[in-house]
């Protein structure tokens, strides 16, 4: 099975609007799912300068779905979808 | 900051809003802010209609000019008039919190509620158990008298079927001094006679009603104006901010504008010397305790309501004023930023008159570093800056840990760490005058976590924590004595 990539932004404006949070995602993460992850931090994709289009921050991308609003239990239902569809297979 | 909530991302987000104006010049356009924030169409989240919402707005970025949101007097004065006062100089008053009474309206008058579980059955034990004659049956339920009742309880206990609940004050029961209080207005006041600016209220709030006064638009104009420079002493706490080290951090405050920056970790190294010095005189001469001085909360806890403790109170400044007292030979005309997580230390900077000039959250500079468009981890991290030992400052146990380090080696170090001022702690300090079982250094620090949980952080504690760790690489044992 391939490992489900979590990209989470670092930007400050995400980091400071509710995405540090995600500094201890890993340990959050229920155990069958740490296994399937891969968590990646990523620099300011620019989503953050078209919240219109893409909504509010702090924004990560779990495989290719972007999630606005992020939290911690978004991210866990997004991998879970994934893990049933079988996209990520 | 114990979890970063709704409550402080909308006060970030007005802050950099705020910072945004002041960075282009718009700020005559302040008044708008809560009309784009709450649009009369839309799905702006507000709990009543868009009108309210922008009062409460209003309310919200007077605190964040600085002001107490008690002292209006003109409902019709426009933001923009505020900010100018603000800016050339006018006095607005003294007083770290305020409270937006429009927000504050969430909280219950009474704390005792009948729930639907109440049968309204015919033994009536709440009614009969009432001290007050506060309740009464109403459409087969009992109902309190929210005017009359005292708060006691006793309709609670007295209820067979559980069905009068508790709703707390969270404000209130936060305030480990009861300077926190509903006036006759049905709002909150805080007394400033009893308040200790520790912030907890501020957290505790589910409405966000309470909010720090601010001083970033006075920082922001002498930064666009350049008629001195300035000065960033930022606070040991900051390795608990960013995925970032030191070098990034300070290279972004200079884009932003400051002429240059120094580490308050430096002044601790000072304080826990000179503290450890006190100590090992104040012992020999037969003082038994003696407590740290350097969180300002704990400070004004003593000296408004703890008078036998005041003399137990080391009398070594802080790393702030330690810092800032060389920043002043360093850079004689400079102006003084102190950033840090605390709320407090405004208070305390008003103490030194004139040695800082202003006071600013690591959660300002977090949103003017938005305003700015700065990111913190793209700055260039010139490593090599070795955080210093005394940056454990910031962490519960870790001033203990480094008057320790200035003891002869060998010596005998007792001590107590006291981690939060909650209720349980203050009725500790207090008895610490008198208590024979607790000797030698008490190390006391106002937020649970020590400074990297203060109210003005930019992270939560979980996280300030471990990038704290990450940031400070110190082996274990040496964070807590
Ligand atoms: S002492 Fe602390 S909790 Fe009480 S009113 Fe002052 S800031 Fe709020
Ligand atoms: S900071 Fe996260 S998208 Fe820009």
């Amino acid at each position: 099975m391939n490992k489900i990539t979590v990209e989470i932004c670092y930007g400050t404006l995400c980091f400071v609007m509710g995405g540090e949070v995600f500094e201890t995602l890993q340990e959050h993460l229920p155990e069958e799912i740490k296994q399937v992850v891969t968590l990646k931090g990523m620099v300011c994709p620019g989503y953050c300068h078209q919240q219109e289009k893409y909504g509010k921050p702090p924004f990560v991308k779990v495989q290719d779905r972007l999630i606005c609003e992020a939290n911690p239990q978004k991210i866990i239902a997004c991998i879970t979808n994934l893990m049933k569809d079988g996209s990520n297979q | 900051m114990a979890q970063t909530n709704n409550a402080t991302l909308l006060r970030r987000d007005l802050l950099t809003r705020l910072c945004r104006l002041m960075l282009e010049d718009n700020l005559e356009n302040i008044d708008r802010i809560p009309v784009e924030m709450m649009p009369r169409t839309g799905k702006a989240a507000s709990r009543c209609c868009p009108y309210k919402g922008r009062a409460i707005l209003r309310y919200r970025i007077m605190a964040l000019l600085g002001y107490n949101v008690a002292d209006e007097t003109d409902e019709l004065e426009s933001l923009y008039n505020y900010a100018l006062r603000a800016l050339s100089g006018f006095d607005k008053g003294y007083g770290v919190l305020t409270v937006v009474d429009e927000a504050c309206d969430g909280c219950v008058k009474s704390n005792y509620t009948v729930s639907n579980l109440c049968r309204g059955c015919l033994a009536s034990h709440c009614m009969v158990s009432c001290p007050k004659g506060a309740i009464r049956m109403v459409d087969g339920k009992a109902h309190i008298d929210e005017y009359l009742c005292i708060g006691c309880g006793k309709c609670q206990q007295a209820c067979p079927y559980h069905a009068i609940i508790y709703v707390p004050i969270p404000c209130e029961e936060s305030c480990p001094v009861g300077a926190i209080k509903r006036g006759p207005d049905g709002k909150e006041h805080i007394d400033p006679e009893k308040c200790i600016h520790c912030g907890r209220c501020m957290t505790a709030c589910p409405f966000g009603a309470i909010m720090y006064r601010s001083q970033i638009i006075h920082v922001l104009y002498e930064i666009k104006n350049q008629a001195r420079p300035l000065v960033a002493l930022v606070a040991p706490a900051i390795a608990g901010q960013f995925r970032a080290g030191f070098s990034q951090v300070r290279s972004a405050l200079l884009k932003i504008g400051f002429s240059a920056v120094e580490q308050v970790a430096e002044g601790a190294a000072q304080t826990a010397r000179n503290e450890a010095e006190e100590w090992i005189h104040k012992n020999a001469d037969g003082q038994p305790v003696m407590t740290t001085s350097c969180c300002p909360a704990y400070v004004s806890l003593a000296e408004k309501h703890l008078p036998n403790l005041r003399p137990l109170v080391s009398d070594t400044p802080s790393p702030m004023v330690y810092s800032a007292m060389k920043a002043r030979e360093k850079y004689p005309e400079a102006g003084i930023v102190f950033v840090g997580p605390c709320v407090a230390k405004q208070a305390e900077a008003r103490k030194h008159g004139g040695l800082i000039d202003y006071v600013m959250t690591f959660e300002e500079l977090g949103a003017l570093l938005i305003a700015r468009g700065i990111d913190v981890v793209n700055e260039p991290d010139s490593s090599g800056e070795i955080p210093l030992p005394e940056t454990r400052f910031a962490m519960s146990g870790g001033v203990a840990a480094s008057v320790q380090t200035y003891l002869p080696e060998g010596a005998e170090f007792p001590h107590v760490v006291v981690d939060g001022l909650n209720r349980k702690n203050v009725a500790l300090l207090k008895t610490l005058p008198k208590n024979k079982n607790i000797k030698g250094l008490v190390e006391v620090m106002a937020c649970e976590g020590g400074c990297l949980a203060g109210p003005g952080a930019l992270t939560s504690t979980e996280t300030a924590q471990k990038l704290f760790k990450e940031n400070v690489p110190l082996p274990e044992k040496q964070w807590a004595p």
